[in-house]
């Protein structure tokens, strides 16, 4: 009988008094929004129509966005591969490399993508380049743990019986363990890519290169037609490389991973 | 019998004996040799070590202590205590089948029977270059030998599970080994497949010795040319394999083992 009501206790108990509390602290006042109306409808009709004129300053800039979420994804995809071999515990039996390995990753995981960024653009300046290296680090958090599992999880059967017969470690890895494992690794990789365009486009923002940088100056400018412009630049581009990605995911890896 | 004189062993196994992790002994002093020529039908129980025993043989299983000796070349290789490029030398004289598949199920049947021989290429080779025409033509030849090079260029996952074993068979044949080791490699099929793979099987005994480990007293006096039966940690029986039930009940406890 006291099962029933313990969900019930937890929540009038604990958890509510924590929302509410939080909220008062936070100084969460619904009223300022409705005060806010006004405003924001005057910042929307400043921004119309959109500066269409700005749109071929803004293909490069776009571009750069798009390359450096490629260039971020296709650095973190390869050596998140190498480092899925060293946390998988079906490729080697070194337990201490396999629990560093992990440990390194949830590290990175925790790490938030921001601070990556930052610390990158403290490193290597401003331009595309901190971009590449925060994404390429970012993805490796995920991409790694990700690739690792994908990579336990392998019929051990085929891996075994080449080396029965003398194959080196190379060998298994590149003809029993990648045609395997490989639908899976394009998978991870290209969602990653989706989450990558996203974080590209908001690299410009703290200056590491892409459409962002525009969006903020335009609005610290005043230009709210021509950060508009932006705004639907990074729509369309966003879209466009999310369907980019499923396109390629049905035409490599179908449906296979259905099966 | 020694490694001297005409008769030589293929391989001579000389009191190994396993621990399980837990401590438990596994088996205790086995010793075995193996002609080239035979064909040798591992009997027991479930749990008795047969699977660990053909492990120790090419070294997936390190036994506690003992040796194994393979005499393929006419030059004795110790195989235990090896480790690395000595070790995948003495492996890719030595074949090896499991229960179920051992296929890459992504790769081309074709594909599957090369891996056969990625023992004897360089790993630079296998991983820049791949396999020569040769070698290629020399595959075909060995699925052709058990009857399905039409089916070369399939996926290997599409095979059923007799065509698998035989796509297993066709890799032994390719890798040319001394010795065969094959883990229950028709408990899986039915009797039709069972009998199809196994009269693949048995002739690869002309060039080579084969140790199966096997559930059916029947199959083992059907095909093969020696019975080995483990009972408790030791050999309790080696000899013809056709096994009276006696033999039997001395393996496996009491029961009609012939009937079925």
């Amino acid at each position: 009988m006291m099962k029933r009501y313990k969900n019930l206790l937890l929540f009038s108990g604990i958890l509510s008094p924590l929302i509410v509390g939080s909220s008062l602290l936070c100084r969460v006042d619904l009223m300022a929004l409705v005060r806010g109306i006004p405003r924001a409808t005057e910042l929307i009709i400043r921004m119309f129509p959109p500066a269409w004129g700005t749109f071929p300053d803004l293909v490069r800039p776009a571009l750069e966005t798009v390359q450096i979420a490629f260039v971020g994804t296709a650095i973190g995809a390869f050596v998140s591969f190498l480092i899925g071999l060293m946390a998988a515990h079906n490729i080697h039996s070194r337990r201490l490399l396999r629990q560093t390995t992990r440990t390194l990753l949830s590290a990175e995981r925790a790490l938030p993508d921001l601070i990556v960024v930052l610390f990158f653009v403290a490193i290597v300046g401003l331009g595309p380049f901190p971009g590449v290296m925060a994404l390429a680090l970012g993805s490796i958090g995920m991409l790694g743990k990700l690739f690792a599992d994908s990579i336990e999880e392998v019929d051990p059967k085929p891996l075994e019986s080449m080396a029965a017969i003398g194959a080196t470690k190379v060998q298994m890895i590149r003809y029993a363990l990648l045609p395997q494992v490989i639908p899976a690794l394009i998978a991870h990789t290209l969602y990653r890519f989706e989450v990558n365009i996203r974080m590209s486009v908001f690299l410009g923002v703290v200056g590491a290169g892409g459409i962002g940088y525009n969006l903020v100056t335009a609005l610290r400018l005043l230009k709210y037609q021509e950060a508009m412009a932006v705004i639907i630049t990074i729509l369309i581009l966003v879209t466009l490389c999310e369907k980019l990605s499923e396109i390629s995911r049905k035409a490599i890896i179908g449906n296979e991973l259905l099966k | 019998m020694g490694l001297k004189g005409g008769s030589q062993a293929m391989l001579a196994i000389r009191n190994i004996s396993k621990k399980l992790p837990d401590g438990r002994l596994l088996f205790k002093d086995i010793s075995f040799e193996v002609k080239k020529g035979e064909f040798i039908g591992v009997l027991g129980e479930s749990g008795v070590g047969k699977t660990v025993l053909l492990r120790c043989i090419n070294g997936l299983t390190k036994p506690d202590v003992g040796e194994v000796v393979l005499n393929g070349d006419g030059e004795p290789q110790r195989i235990n205590g090896k480790k690395g490029k000595e070790l995948r030398a003495i492996r890719r004289k030595i074949g090896m089948i499991f229960q179920g598949s051992i296929l890459v199920k992504r790769l081309s049947v074709l594909e599957n029977v090369l891996l056969g021989k990625l023992g004897w290429i360089s790993t630079a080779r296998s991983v820049f270059y791949g396999f020569t025409d040769e070698e290629v033509s020399e595959a075909l030849q060995s699925l052709n030998r058990v009857g399905i090079q039409s089916l070369a260029h399939r996926r290997a996952e599409t095979l059923s599970g007799g065509e698998m074993q035989r796509v297993a068979i066709a890799r032994t044949i390719f890798q040319k080994p001394h010795l065969l080791l094959a883990d229950e490699p028709v408990s899986n099929l039915d009797p039709k497949n069972t009998e199809i793979v196994l009269d693949f099987l048995k002739p690869l005994t002309q060039d080579m010795a084969i140790i199966g480990v096997f559930h059916s007293p029947n199959l083992v006096a059907q095909y093969c040319t020696r019975a080995i039966g483990m009972k408790n940690g030791a050999i309790v029986y080696d000899g013809s394999p056709h096994l009276s039930e006696e033999d039997l009940r001395a393996i496996y406890g009491g029961g009609n083992f012939y009937s079925s």
